[in-house]
C-alpha cells in the first residue's frame, strides 16, 4: 500500500496522541544526538565590529536523572563553517568550534518541554589559507557557556523527536593571526537544530 | 510586555513592583509558606510572578538609574535592544567589586523572587540567569558582558541560597511587636525580595509555624577583631591594618545527611580597608556518607558550590566555581578529631590582577580554570584549635593578558581558648602568584599576611535540623 505524506503525518499524529498523554520525557540513562544550521558570531574586544557567518552544527548529550524534573548530562556541540573570513567579503578561513560542557535539562511542566543550561570548556580554531604560502592555525580555549529550550516529541517508548534552539558561547581568548592578533576573542553560535533522543 | 514596561517613568515601574506582590497574595491561599518546597511540577501559580518580579527588578533599578543617578549607559530604547541581540557578548572593564561582589549581589535578588515565593533551588537557579541576561541584552545600552552574566548568575545562585538560609534563621514567624518588627527590618539588607513579598503579602504579621531553614540543626558565629599585617614580596613593604572576621558555619554535614543543597554552608568574611575586603563560602550540593555514622573514622563525598572574593591593597582575586571531593573526620582519642579534607574544583569563570592584566580601563583578567584544595583540622571536644590548608589553582586568562596564572595560597590557624567564649586567634598565611605571559617575561610574587585576633565564638545546636 503507498502511503502518502499527509497519511503519515496523520499516523504519527495517531501515534504520538497518547504517547503525550504519558511521561513525555527522558528517563534513566538517555541519549541524544542533534544536527541543523548554526550561525556564529564572532567578538573581540579591540573592535566593535562582529563578524556573522552561517554554518552548520551537530551536537551529542548523554546523561542521567537527577529528578523527574531535572536530567543532568554532558553535550558536546561541533560548529564548522568552511567559509569564514574576518572581513566582510573573505571567505578564506575555515572556523571550527568545539565545547564540552555539564548540562541541566529542566522539565518545569508535564509537557515534553525543556529548558537547557550548561558550563564547560569552549575550543575554537581557526585555519587560515593565505595565498602564497601554508596554512596557519590560530587556536584558543577558554569557558563555554551553552542555554538554550527544546522539546521532547515521544514516537515510541524509547525513542523520541527533540527540537532545539540554542546559543553556545565560547570565550577563548587572543587569536594570533598571520596579520594581525585578535583579542579576547568570544565566539557565539545560535543552533536550531533537529534531534532524536533515546532513553 | 517588558518592552513596554522598560519606558515607563520610574513611579509606575515602582507601583508595578510593588503590585505583583498584591496580585499573588489572592493567590497565596493555595500556595505553601515561602520557604518550603514541595515536589512535583513547578506551579505556575509561583512560577510566573516570580518570573514577573525578576523581570520588574531590572525594570526598577533600570529606572531608579535613570531618573536618579543619571546614568546615560541606562539610557535603552528599541535601537539599543537591537544592537544588543545583534552585536552580543563582550568583556566589560568595571571594577573589580562591581563586577565580582555587586553583580553577584544583584542576582541574589532574581533567585529570592523565586525562594520567596516557595519554589526550590533548582527551581529558582533560572531565575538569575533569566534576570541576567535580560538586564545585559536589554536593561543597558552597552553591549552585554559575559563576565556579568557569569558572575550575576553563579555568583547570585550561592549569594541568594545562603542569604534566604540566614533570613529564614533572623525571621521568626511566632514573633510579636516590635521584636518581629526588628527581625523583619534586620533581613532588607540581605533579601529585599524576600522581605518585600513578606511585608506585601502579610507574612511579616501572620503566625505561622517557621520554614524548616529556621532552625539550621548547629550554627556557629565566630567573631575576630584584632590586626593585619600584610607585605609584598616585590617591593618589599609591609603595613598593619585593622581588621574585623566573621566565621559562619550554617548546618554540620557530619551530624545531618544531605537533604537540600546548601543545608551546610560556611562563610568568612572580612571587613578592612574601607569595606568588606573578603567574602569566601562553600555551601554543599550533593552529599553522600561513604562510611556508618557510627564508624570511627568517617568519610563523606561533597560536591559544593563555591563564591570567593578577595580584595585588599595588595592583591585581587575572585570567582565562582564547583568542587568535589572528599571529607573525612578521623576519631584520635575519645574528644579529639583531626578533620581533613581533599578537594578538586572547576572554575567557572575567575578574576585575578597582576601586572599587565586586564583591558582598557580594567586591570584585572578573567578566565576559567581548576585547582586543588587540601585543609587540616585539629579539633578537641568539637572546637577547632590548629587548621591548616593548602589551595592551589590555575587561571587560563580568556579577557585581558595573554597569561596564565598559578595561584597558591596556604595558611595555619591557631585558636587558644581564653574563657568559654573568648579566644586568641593567630594566623599566617601567605598568597603566592606566578603568572606566564606569551608577550612578556614571567612574574612571580608573594603575599605573606599575619593576623592576631581576639575571637568571640557562639555556637547554637537546634533540635529540628533540616
Amino acid at each position: 500500500m503507498r502511503v502518502s505524506p499527509w497519511h503519515a503525518i496523520a499516523l504519527l499524529g495517531v501515534v504520538t496522541t497518547p504517547l503525550a498523554a504519558q511521561r513525555p520525557h527522558r528517563t534513566g540513562l538517555w541519549a541524544e544526538l542533534c544536527n541543523g544550521p548554526s550561525l556564529v558570531r564572532i567578538a573581540s574586544s579591540a573592535s566593535t565590529e562582529v563578524t556573522t557567518k552561517t554554518g552548520f552544527g551537530s551536537c551529542f548529550r548523554v546523561g542521567g536523572t537527577l529528578s523527574n524534573k531535572v536530567l543532568l548530562g554532558v553535550e558536546t556541540f561541533g560548529f564548522l563553517d568552511k567559509t569564514f573570513g574576518f572581513g566582510t567579503r573573505d571567505t578564506s578561513v575555515v572556523a571550527e568550534t568545539g565545547t564540552i560542557a555539564v548540562v541541566v535539562l529542566w522539565f518545569p511542566w508535564r509537557s515534553g518541554f525543556f529548558l537547557k543550561g550548561g558550563v564547560g570548556t569552549g575550543q575554537g580554531k581557526f585555519t587560515v589559507f593565505p595565498s602564497p604560502g601554508q596554512p596557519v592555525v590560530a587556536e584558543g580555549v577558554g569557558v563555554g557557556l551553552t542555554y538554550g529550550l527544546g522539546f521532547d516529541l515521544p514516537i515510541s517508548r524509547k525513542f523520541a523527536l527533540t527540537v532545539n534552539a540554542a546559543a553556545v558561547v565560547n570565550a577563548i581568548g587572543d587569536l594570533v593571526l598571520p596579520t594581525t592578533r585578535v583579542e579576547d576573542v568570544i565566539a557565539t553560535m545560535y543552533h536550531v537544530a533537529l534531534g532524536i533522543a533515546v532513553r | 510586555m517588558f518592552a513596554a514596561l522598560a519606558h515607563l517613568p520610574a513611579r509606575v515601574a515602582v507601583a508595578l513592583l510593588l503590585g505583583a506582590p498584591a496580585a499573588l497574595h489572592a493567590q497565596q491561599v493555595q500556595t505553601p509558606p515561602p520557604d518550603s518546597t514541595p515536589r512535583g511540577p513547578v506551579s505556575r501559580a509561583r512560577a510566573f510572578p516570580a518570573v514577573q518580579q525578576a523581570l520588574l527588578v531590572n525594570v526598577f533599578v533600570n529606572r531608579l538609574d535613570v531618573c536618579c543617578l543619571d546614568m546615560p549607559t541606562q539610557r535603552v530604547s528599541l535601537n539599543s535592544w537591537s544592537r544588543n541581540l545583534r552585536a552580543g557578548w563582550e568583556w566589560d572593564e568595571n571594577q573589580f567589586g562591581t563586577n565580582l561582589f555587586m553583580h553577584p549581589y544583584h542576582g541574589s535578588l532574581y533567585f529570592n523572587a523565586g525562594r520567596s515565593r516557595g519554589m526550590g533551588f533548582w527551581e529558582s537557579a533560572p531565575l538569575s540567569f533569566l534576570g541576567s541576561w535580560t538586564w545585559e541584552f536589554l536593561g543597558e545600552n552597552n553591549r552585554p558582558a559575559l563576565n556579568d552574566f557569569f558572575m550575576t548568575s553563579f555568583g547570585g545562585i550561592a549569594l541568594g541560597e545562603m542569604f534566604h538560609r540566614l533570613t529564614a534563621m533572623i525571621r521568626d514567624n511566632q514573633a510579636h511587636g516590635g521584636r518581629r518588627l526588628r527581625r523583619e527590618l534586620a533581613t532588607l539588607p540581605l533579601d529585599p525580595i524576600g522581605g518585600l513579598n513578606r511585608f506585601l503579602g502579610r507574612r511579616r504579621v501572620s503566625q505561622e509555624p517557621n520554614p524548616p531553614e529556621h532552625t539550621p540543626g548547629l550554627l556557629v558565629v565566630r567573631l575576630h577583631a584584632g590586626a593585619r599585617i600584610l607585605s609584598d614580596s616585590l617591593i618589599k613593604t609591609a603595613g598593619g591594618l585593622p581588621t574585623v572576621m566573621m566565621d559562619l558555619v550554617y548546618g554540620d554535614p557530619w551530624l545531618e545527611p544531605y537533604h537540600k543543597p546548601f543545608d551546610a554552608f560556611i562563610v568568612r568574611a572580612a571587613i578592612g580597608e574601607g569595606g568588606i575586603n573578603l567574602l569566601r563560602a562553600s555551601g554543599r550540593l550533593y552529599g553522600k556518607e561513604m562510611t556508618g555514622p557510627e564508624a570511627r573514622h568517617r568519610h563523606l563525598f561533597q560536591v559544593n558550590q563555591r563564591f570567593d572574593y578577595a580584595s585588599n591593597s595588595a592583591y585581587h582575586i575572585g570567582g565562582q566555581s564547583v568542587e568535589f571531593g572528599i571529607s573525612s573526620r578521623w576519631r584520635l582519642s575519645r574528644n579529639v578529631r583531626f578533620r581533613t579534607q581533599v578537594y578538586l574544583d572547576g572554575i567557572i569563570l575567575g578574576g585575578i590582577d597582576a601586572p599587565g592584566t586586564g583591558v582598557g580601563e580594567r586591570t584585572y583578567d578573567f578566565g576559567p580554570g581548576v585547582g586543588i584544595r587540601l585543609q587540616g583540622v585539629l579539633e578537641i571536644a568539637g572546637v577547632p584549635f590548629v587548621v591548616y590548608f593548602l589551595q592551589s589553582e590555575y587561571v587560563h586568562a580568556v579577557s585581558g593578558a595573554s597569561a596564565d596564572h598559578y595561584v597558591e595560597a596556604s595558611g595555619l590557624e591557631l585558636t587558644l581558648p581564653v574563657t568559654r567564649r573568648f579566644g586568641l586567634t593567630a594566623q599566617g598565611i601567605d598568597y603566592g602568584r606566578l603568572s606566564r605571559y606569551s608577550d612578556r617575561p614571567d612574574q612571580e610574587r608573594q603575599f605573606p599576611e599575619v593576623r592576631v585576633l581576639l575571637s568571640w565564638t557562639w555556637v547554637s545546636r537546634q533540635r529540628t535540623p533540616q
